[in-house]
């Protein structure tokens, strides 16, 4: 009911502006129009300012919604006001024909917008370099029923959909849960209940009820029967935290019993949404950036003490290792770079290497080998094969629209997730060849799915996917998708999406681990629920569901466990990683947890078998 | 002598009668003493200013009272000039050097407990009218909180002819204040000579201030320029301009571009077809840098050498011009 009130509230404001409206009176336009020659330029009715806060990304300030409705006419200006990082202000949809449309700011800078709307309906606003960041802004005509989405949208991918059709409503609903953040699936509670206010949406004539979009579901947690191995580092990106402005920490779960050992919180440093972290061979620190800011933090795995936070760049997006040395690299989603620091407790830039213009690198993966790192360049739509020791780049155009992450697999191929598909495909996995350098196909990830109907007739339903390892067995890849809130599995070998699991709203984050007495589970987080997925790689079924809430902690003050994206289980599963942590064991280097995990390990776990096949395809290089 | 004994005595030398008369009094004698040249007699400006939210949501400075009392006691009610409405940038406030200033500020901004300031560059304040928070000023919270009003008194010593911005220093947050969301205005100081050096025909020579026909402000925050006229024709009304307006003027009027940097972010302005004065110099320029609060105040003659037209003008930061920073000089018959 509160959104109701918020949203009439908006639409009685927009109503009541025409006296506000910065037009010269009647009576000086009459004595003193020929002296007056300046024109006004747009009044904006409206605003959105980008934050750094979970949810509220493009803040309407009267309400602090981010949803804004004008008349047609009006202008809406959107600022970046609380950002500690560059953005971009980007159409994601608009109504087909609208003057002026789309927006997009090429790169990502600190430049503001003041828009004019001439055509009724339904405009979403995004970031290129943060594609979740959501704004809104509704045109409506007072002389029509209901609040007007229009008939159709114009989608960034070229894709023209009805409003009244089931991709448009995914993306409506979807809209508010990610921009409310009460309306996120807490996993403390027994049911997920989104409940919308009942507003009248009028879809170019037809009239539906906002509340349609309802979901109501029972929140079922449970622990995997098998125990993995180690312990899961999760980013609960989202949380907000007693003592800091910027939310967000890394959540320490124990794979032996699903329990929460800790929270990193970085309250001393206001550690800003971080995203993504990687680790040592030993295991002693964890590396994680920072995305909405500039820096990479370290911190020691088992004390949680920050050793540092180092500035290295826009948007820093994920770190990896080079296996052979614990060096790091990070991409900087807001720049055009790949950053190569050294490793070690107080990581120190090297040296970077330019994946392209206007690139945005974002979900690198680092080979096996070390020897490339691959780029999924999201403002470029193409990949990018970094040679990591001449510091050449090779690019691949052409990819998809949104490529957000990639992963090689030790036979020179690479899977890179298009949020927003090859069109006209709406949602797609490409197949690189590292080798040639070339794409060899897209794996569509949605073609049993009916955008119109909403029918799914298969399992191939994943819509707007982002993290996509490939098991360590390198059998499948296992891909979240956001928008479906699905997990698909797709088959190596015949490039079929073999099952579709159920996932949370977000869906964002995946990365394998080991499963106790041998194979692999999949971990997945998602961005708008406080869950830990856990899929059984051998079964390919959800074993469990594991919280990332911790209710008794105190100094968690909002969004409890919420924001889930990188995952980094531990022991590394990935081939290239495992061995060279393996070969440490009886060295002294390591502790003796870390010991214990690896005595825990398979053969097979521990990589020996592909390290044969690893020896063959370096020779081959 | 270790560490600790000098700090011990050192802090018993500070606490000593011997310190305060060696320290002290000499300072509180050498105290500065405002010129008698700054209480030059010129006008008293009675102004009551009110912080207040736009429909956007940003805020903005509306004029509420504007009083002029005259050097000979007359009193002139200026307040008609001004837009009865907040206005992004604020009302402009011009003065000549002389004019003494007593601004009451109130806090027109609903459901908060926040602070509203006015701290003004260029002209002459004592300590109690720096428009910010103890904390920063170590006297007091100079901020008008709901239902408190506070008065600022400005001089326009001699020496402060200029274009000055004035903004909030404690809105939200006391370091920065909400400038950023539209709490900003302008101050024109007149020199009092009345006159002010311009390339007028292609050479330089003094500007009646009375020949200015119409004052172009132009604000750049960040990717877009806010606008305000003020039009001497009509005595110092004032239009709102709001965002990359057109501003007009007669061929061969004079007119005076006020262009002030706002935010973060640093610009280069330019204007086509026209060329002035680098102020204090005898430099011509076309484009000038422009950064956060920094300024540029000159007199043009409308379509000089020529003619008539939509002369544009812009940021010439290649991404500001893509985001459309950017307006037109439209220059008629």
């Amino acid at each position: 009911m509160n959104k109701f009130r918020k949203l009439t509230t908006a639409i009685a404001v927009s109503l009541g502006t025409m006296s506000l409206t910065p037009i010269v009176s009647a009576e000086t336009a009459s004595s003193e129009d020929d002296v007056i020659l300046s024109v006004p330029g747009v009044m904006p009715v409206g605003a959105l300012e980008m934050t750094d806060e979970p949810g509220r990304w493009f803040k309407d300030p009267t309400d602090g919604d981010s949803l804004v409705v004008v008349k047609p006419g009006d202008a809406v200006l959107i600022k970046m006001t609380d950002v500690n990082a560059e953005h971009t202000i980007t159409s994601l949809l608009w109504q087909p024909g609208a003057a002026k449309f789309p927006v997009d700011q090429d790169k990502p800078s600190s430049a503001s917008v003041t828009q004019t709307f001439d055509k009724p309906g339904l405009y979403v606003f995004t970031c290129k370099v943060h594609p979740y960041m959501f704004g809104a802004v509704v045109v409506d005509d007072p002389n029509t029923e209901g609040l007007d989405l229009g008939s159709e949208i114009q989608l960034v991918t070229g894709a023209k959909v009805p409003t009244t059709s089931d991709i448009a409503k995914k993306l409506l609903r979807t809209f508010f849960v990610a921009t409310t953040p009460s309306l996120w699936r807490d996993y403390s509670k027994p049911n997920w209940d989104l409940k919308l206010p009942s507003i009248p949406l009028n879809l170019g004539g037809t009239v539906i009820s906002l509340d349609a979009l309802n979901v109501s579901m029972p929140n079922k947690l449970s622990n995997p029967a098998t125990p993995g191995v180690g312990e899961v580092w999760v980013n609960a990106q989202f949380e907000t935290i007693k003592g800091k402005s910027k939310p967000g920490s890394a959540t320490q779960v124990d794979a032996a019993n699903w329990t929460i050992k800790k929270k990193v919180k970085g309250v001393d440093i206001n550690m800003n949404n971080p995203h993504n972290m990687w680790t040592d061979r030993s295991y002693k620190y964890i590396y994680q950036t920072e995305w909405f800011d500039k820096r990479l933090v370290t911190f020691d795995r088992e004390t949680g003490q920050i050793y540092g936070a180092l500035t290295v760049g826009q948007s820093p997006s994920h770190v990896m290792s080079r296996p052979s040395d614990d060096s790091l690299t990070v991409a900087l989603n807001g720049e055009d770079r790949v950053l190569k620091l050294t490793g070690g407790k107080h990581p120190t830039a090297q040296d970077s290497v330019n994946t392209g213009p206007n690139s945005g690198p974002h979900g690198h993966h680092v080979t096996h080998d070390g020897k490339y790192a691959l780029t999924p360049n999201a403002l470029a739509g193409s990949v990018s094969i970094v040679d990591l020791d001449s510091g050449q780049a090779s690019t691949v155009p052409n990819v998809g629209v949104i490529p957000i992450a990639i992963w090689g697999d030790a036979t020179d191929k690479a899977y890179v997730a298009n949020l927003l598909g090859t069109p006209p495909l709406l949602s797609t996995l490409s197949v690189i060849d590292i080798k040639s350098k070339q794409k060899i196909k897209d794996i569509n990830l949605a073609a049993d799915y009916d955008p119109i109907s909403g029918k799914t007739t298969g399992e191939a339903y994943g819509l707007l996917p982002i993290q996509t390892p490939i098991s360590p067995d390198g059998k499948y890849v296992v891909t979240a998708n956001t928008l479906s809130a699905t997990i698909t599995i797709t088959d190596t070998s015949t490039h079929k999406v073999l099952k579709s699991l159920p996932c949370e709203p977000g869906c964002h984050g995946v990365n394998f681990g080991m499963k106790k007495g041998g194979g692999y589970y999949a971990y997945v987080a998602s961005k708008f629920a406080n869950d830990l997925i856990v899929v059984d790689m051998d079964k390919l079924e959800i074993a469990g569901r594991v919280m990332l809430a911790d209710v008794k902690d105190a100094d968690i003050v909002g969004n409890n466990g919420m924001g889930g994206q990188g995952v980094l289980p531990l022991p590394v599963a990935d081939h290239g990683w495992i061995e060279q942590t393996a070969k440490l064991s009886g060295s002294g280097q390591l502790s003796a947890e870390v010991e214990s995990w690896l005595g825990a390990l398979t053969t097979a776990q521990r990589g020996i078998e592909l390290s044969g096949k690893m020896v063959q395809s370096e020779g081959k290089h | 002598m270790s560490l600790s004994c000098i700090l011990r005595r050192t802090s018993s030398f500070l606490s000593s009668p011997l310190l305060l008369a060696i320290f002290f009094i000499p300072i509180a004698q050498a105290e500065y003493v405002p010129a008698k040249t700054d209480s030059v007699s010129g006008s008293t400006h009675r102004i009551t200013l009110r912080a207040a939210p736009l429909p956007s949501g940003q805020f903005g400075y509306q004029m509420v009272s504007h009083k002029i009392q005259t050097a000979g006691g007359q009193t002139e009610d200026v307040t008609a000039r001004y837009s009865d409405k907040p206005t992004i940038p604020g009302p402009a406030i011009v003065m000549t050097e002389g004019d003494v200033a007593e601004i009451t500020l109130e806090n027109g901004i609903p459901n908060t407990d926040q602070p509203v300031s006015l701290h003004v560059h260029g002209v002459h304040f004592d300590i109690r009218s720096d428009g910010t928070m103890k904390m920063l000023n170590g006297v007091a919270d100079e901020a008008a909180f709901p239902g408190k009003p506070y008065t600022y008194k400005w001089t326009a010593a001699p020496g402060t002819a200029g274009t000055w911005p004035y903004h909030d220093h404690t809105f939200g947050n006391p370091m920065l204040g909400a400038e950023d969301k539209g709490l900003f205005g302008t101050l024109i100081v007149n020199p009092r000579s009345g006159k002010v050096p311009a390339l007028i025909n292609g050479k330089i020579e003094d500007v009646n201030v009375g020949d200015i026909k119409r004052e172009f402000v132009l604000w750049m925050h960040e990717t877009t320029f806010w606008g305000m006229e003020v039009n001497n024709i009509l005595k110092g009304k004032q239009v709102p301009l709001w965002t990359n307006p057109t501003v007009g003027a007669r061929l061969g009027e004079k007119v005076r571009f006020h262009v002030i940097g706002l935010g973060t972010a640093f610009h280069t302005f330019h204007l086509h077809g026209h060329r002035w004065l680098n102020p204090g110099t005898t430099h011509v320029v076309d484009t000038v840098n422009i950064g956060p609060i920094s300024r540029d105040t000159f007199v043009v003659q409308a379509g000089e050498g020529v003619g008539t037209g939509d002369w544009h003008f812009h940021c010439h930061v290649i991404q500001h011009m893509q985001a459309g920073m950017m307006g037109d000089f439209k220059v008629v018959k």
